[in-house]
C-alpha cells in the first residue's frame, strides 16, 4: 500500500466533501461519513505528504513496509482531528500553540507540525535530505519525551502514527504477529530473538 | 396472552430465571428492552483492526456526542460499541455531588455478553458483614443457604479455577484452572511464604473443558470475549441459559420493549402483569402473569418499582418500608500498584488468556486489622509484557524504534484494589419527574459517593500492594489510593435489599417482595452488602434459589 494520490483534492469544494475526504485519507466513505472533518482540519496536499513522510521516518521500511507505506499518516490525520488518544484535549499552556488552536482550545496538530518542522529546518523541511529530516524528527521526539509534563503535540502525532501502523495489516500481521485464534496459553516460554510481539495481545496493548 | 411468569430483562439473572422457570414447566414471557442478538452472529467478533475505520480504537469524536458515559468504560471501543447504550438516548440524572458512570448494555443477553466473567463465591465474612459492624441491615441468609445453588450454577455455566481452601473465598465446582504465567507464579510464591496470602488464577466463566452436549467449545485464548463468542466458550445468556430455556418450548421472548410499569391489584395484594413500550414505534402493550420476576439490572429494576407507584403504593411498588432505592453500592476500585519485573525479561508467553490473577481478601477476617475500615479488599490484575503501545510513551524514532517494538518489552505487574462498599442511606435512587426519556418515562436520579471507609481501605490496599510487589523483587512505579467514579466497577447493586424485617428491607430471604408475594427481584438490586469480590455468581445462585422457591409456592397455592 502507498499513500493515495489525490492531487485533485480541493479543500474548498464542499460538494461531496465527505467522499473526497475519504478518498484523500484512503478510508472507506463510511469511516468519515458520520463526522466529516471540519474544513480547518482538511489536509492540504503538502500536509498529507508531510504526514506520510514523517510516518515513514518514524517507522521506516525494513524487511516489512514502513508506516508511510501503509497510510499511517492519513490515519493519523483523521485520528488527530477526531480526538483519539485524547488529541482534542486542550493543552494547559496554550501560549506556544496559539496560532494552531481550534475554537475548542485543542491544537491542530498537523498544521503545528508543518510549521514546527519548517522552523527547525530554517526553511522547507521536506526539501532536506532524509538523514537531516530524521535528525530533526529525532530531536523533536527527544525534547517532547524529555519530561512527562511536556505537552508537545508531537506526542499525540507519534502515538497515532504508531496506532495507524501497528493496526494496519502490514504492521500487525507482517512486522508483528497477528494470532486471531491462539487456541492455547503457554505461560512461560524463553524469549528468543526470533519471537515477535503478538499485535493483538489486547491486555498488553491496553496496559503495556 | 396469560403467562405463568414474566421475566423482565435477559441478562445474567434474567437468563437464569427463564431457564429455571421454563424447566419447571411454567409458561414464561421474557421482555428485553434492547434488540435481539443471535448467538454466533456477533458483528465484530472476527474483525481485524484494519477492517475497521478507526482501527478498533473507535471514533472519539462520535463517542463524545453519543456515548459520553459508556466511553469511560475501558472495554468500550470500536469492536464493542454496539453492545453498549447510546447515552444521549438513554439519559439519567446525577445529584450535584455525584460522579457516577452507569455502564449499560441494552440488548438480548444484556451485560452477560459484555461482563468480565470473574466468578466468585461469597463467604460468611460477607453475608455476616452488616450484622458484624452495624452498617446496613443484616442478610437473612448465610453461606450454607446458598452453597448448593452455587454448586448448581457453577456446574451449568462452567467455571475454571483453582481450589485453594480459603474460608473467605470458598472453592466451587471448578473446571481445570487456567495457568498463572511465569511472573505470577513467582509472586504467588512470595506472597504465600512471606504474608500467608493467596494469589490465584482468576476464577472465570470461560470453559477449559468443552460442554459438547450444550454446543459449547473450550476457550480459544483469544480474549475478545466481550465482542461475543461464537464458540460459546464463556457464559452468556445466548451461549447457555437461553438455549436451555428455548428447548423447553415454554419460553416467549419479546425484544425492543421497555417495561414501564407493573400492575398491582390492591384487593389481592398481587401484581397482575406489566405494561411496556415498544421502542421501534412507541406503541404501548401489556401482558399478564401469575408472577413477575425483575431481572432488569439492579438500577433498572429499582427504577421500575419506583415508576410503578399507584394510589395504593404511592412511594413505589413494594416500598412500604421506604427502603426502596436506598443503600446502593458499587465496588470502590483503583489501580493500587504497577511494578516492573525486568528480571523476567528473558521469558514470555503465548496466547491471550481471558482472565487475570487475584489476591484474595485477607483483612478484617478473624482479626480486625483494617486501618480505618471494617471490611475487606482484594486485588485483581496480573503480570503482562509491554507491547507496541509502549512506543507511545517513550522517546525513539526510526529503525531502532521499529526493532525495539518487534519484541515484547518490560514485564509489569498490575494490581487493582477492590474494596467493599458500605451500604449508606444517602446513596440512593429516586425518580426525577421533571426529566423524562423519549417515551415520557421519568429519568432515574443517582445520588452516590464513597466515604471514609472506602478511602481508608484503598489507602491500605495501596500500601499493601506496593509492599508485596517490592518483596517479590519488583520496582513499584506508581500506585493510587482514590476510588474511581461510582459505577466504574460495573457492580452497581442494592436498592431493593433483602432483609429479615419488612420495615427495613424490600425483599425477604427468597428474593420475594415482603409486600407482594408474587413479585421477585433477583438481580443485583437485592444485595444488602457488596463484599469485595465480583457479584454475578451470587446473583445467579440467588436467582436459581428464588425460582425454586417461587415454583414451590406457586404449586402450593401460596402465590
Amino acid at each position: 500500500m502507498t499513500e493515495p494520490q489525490t492531487s485533485g483534492w480541493n479543500r474548498r469544494e464542499f460538494f461531496s466533501a465527505t467522499a473526497l475526504l475519504a478518498l484523500a485519507l484512503g478510508l472507506p466513505v463510511a469511516a468519515v461519513q458520520s463526522t466529516p472533518l471540519a474544513p480547518e482540519d482538511a489536509p492540504t496536499d503538502g500536509q498529507r505528504a508531510l504526514m506520510a513522510d514523517v510516518s515513514q521516518l518514524l517507522i521506516p521500511a525494513t524487511t516489512t513496509p514502513g508506516a508511510g507505506d501503509v497510510g499511517a499518516g492519513g490515519f493519523a490525520i483523521l485520528a488527530l482531528a477526531h480526538g483519539l488518544d485524547h488529541a482534542r484535549a486542550a493543552p494547559h499552556n496554550v501560549a506556544p500553540y496559539e496560532r494552531f488552536l481550534r475554537r475548542d482550545g485543542s491544537v491542530r496538530h498537523v498544521a503545528w507540525l508543518e510549521s514546527e518542522l519548517d522552523a527547525r529546518a530554517n526553511g522547507n523541511f521536506s526539501a532536506l535530505p532524509p538523514a537531516q529530516r530524521l535528525g530533526l524528527i529525532s530531536a523533536l521526539d527527544a525534547q517532547a519525551f524529555a519530561t512527562r509534563e511536556s505537552e508537545s503535540p508531537w506526542k499525540a502525532i507519534k502515538s497515532l502514527i504508531l496506532t495507524g501502523y501497528y493496526t494496519s495489516e502490514a504492521g500487525a500481521a507482517q512486522e508483528l504477529r497477528y494470532e486471531p485464534v491462539p487456541a492455547r496459553y503457554d505461560p512461560d516460554l524463553p524469549l528468543t530473538p526470533d519471537f515477535r510481539t503478538i499485535s493483538n495481545d489486547w491486555t498488553a496493548v491496553e496496559f503495556g | 396472552m396469560q403467562f405463568d411468569a414474566i421475566v423482565v430483562g435477559s441478562g445474567i439473572t434474567g437468563g437464569w430465571a427463564i431457564k429455571e422457570l421454563t424447566q419447571a414447566g411454567l409458561k414464561v414471557l421474557m421482555i428485553e428492552r434492547g434488540r435481539e442478538i443471535v448467538h454466533g452472529e456477533y458483528e465484530t467478533e472476527l474483525k481485524a483492526p484494519w477492517e475497521l475505520p478507526y482501527r478498533g480504537v473507535g471514533d472519539a469524536a462520535h463517542y463524545v456526542r453519543e456515548h459520553q458515559v459508556q466511553m469511560k468504560n475501558r472495554h468500550f471501543n470500536e469492536f464493542t460499541q454496539g453492545l453498549f447504550v447510546n447515552d444521549r438516548e438513554n439519559p439519567y440524572v446525577t445529584g450535584p455531588d455525584t460522579d457516577f458512570t452507569w455502564f449499560r448494555s441494552y440488548q438480548l443477553g444484556g451485560r452477560s455478553l459484555t461482563w468480565g466473567r470473574q466468578t466468585y463465591r461469597w463467604s460468611d465474612y460477607d453475608f455476616d458483614a452488616n450484622r458484624r459492624d452495624g452498617h446496613g441491615t443484616d442478610w437473612p441468609i448465610r453461606y450454607a443457604d446458598l452453597a448448593p445453588w452455587y454448586d448448581k450454577v457453577e456446574e451449568f455455566i462452567g467455571v475454571s479455577g483453582a481450589a485453594e481452601g480459603l474460608p473467605q473465598l470458598p472453592d466451587g465446582k471448578f473446571q481445570p484452572p487456567m495457568a498463572l504465567n511465569v511472573v505470577e507464579q513467582h509472586v504467588r510464591k512470595v506472597v504465600a511464604e512471606k504474608y500467608g496470602r493467596c494469589l490465584t488464577i482468576g476464577r472465570t466463566a470461560n470453559l477449559t473443558e468443552a460442554k459438547a452436549d450444550e454446543g459449547r467449545s473450550n476457550c480459544q485464548n483469544r480474549n475478545i470475549c466481550i465482542r461475543g463468542c461464537s464458540f460459546g466458550a464463556y457464559f452468556s445468556t445466548q451461549s447457555s441459559t437461553l438455549p436451555a430455556a428455548m428447548a423447553t418450548g415454554n419460553l416467549t421472548v419479546v425484544t425492543d420493549a421497555i417495561v414501564e410499569g407493573i400492575d398491582y391489584e390492591p384487593a389481592t395484594r398481587r401484581v397482575t402483569g406489566v405494561r411496556y413500550v415498544k421502542t421501534k414505534d412507541g406503541t404501548r402493550s401489556s401482558a399478564t402473569a401469575r408472577m413477575v420476576f425483575l431481572n432488569a439490572g439492579a438500577f433498572n429494576s429499582v427504577h421500575l418499582l419506583l415508576n410503578s407507584r399507584s394510589e395504593a403504593m404511592p412511594n413505589g411498588l413494594a416500598n412500604s418500608s421506604g427502603a426502596l432505592g436506598t443503600q446502593i453500592m458499587d465496588h470502590a476500585n483503583t489501580l493500587s500498584a504497577i511494578a516492573l519485573f525486568p528480571q523476567f525479561n528473558g521469558r514470555t508467553t503465548f496466547g491471550n488468556r481471558p482472565t487475570g490473577a487475584i489476591i484474595a481478601r485477607y483483612r478484617n477476617m478473624d482479626v480486625m486489622d483494617g486501618a480505618g475500615h471494617t471490611r475487606g479488599y482484594s486485588f485483581q490484575g496480573g503480570a503482562l509484557q509491554s507491547n507496541w503501545t509502549a512506543g507511545k510513551r517513550e522517546a525513539g524514532v526510526g529503525a531502532a524504534l521499529k526493532d525495539k517494538l518487534r519484541q515484547p518489552g518490560m514485564w509489569r505487574f498490575v494490581l487493582v484494589g477492590w474494596a467493599d462498599c458500605i451500604p449508606r442511606d444517602s446513596n440512593r435512587l429516586t425518580l426525577d419527574h421533571a426529566k423524562t426519556d423519549r417515551f415520557g418515562i421519568p429519568q432515574l436520579r443517582i445520588d452516590f459517593a464513597f466515604g471514609k471507609e472506602e478511602q481508608a481501605a484503598l489507602a491500605q490496599a495501596k500500601e499493601d500492594a506496593a509492599e508485596m510487589l517490592t518483596a517479590a523483587g519488583g520496582t513499584v512505579i506508581m500506585g493510587m489510593d482514590q476510588p474511581g467514579a461510582g459505577g466504574s466497577a460495573i457492580h452497581e447493586m442494592g436498592g431493593a435489599r433483602m432483609g429479615h424485617d419488612p420495615c427495613t428491607s424490600v425483599l425477604n430471604k427468597w428474593s420475594q417482595a415482603h409486600d407482594i408475594p408474587n413479585l421477585f427481584v433477583t438481580d443485583g438490586a437485592q444485595m444488602a452488602s457488596s463484599a469485595c469480590q465480583n457479584p454475578s455468581l451470587t446473583y445467579m445462585a440467588l436467582t436459581a434459589r428464588a425460582c425454586d422457591a417461587a415454583v414451590k409456592m406457586l404449586r402450593e397455592g401460596a402465590i
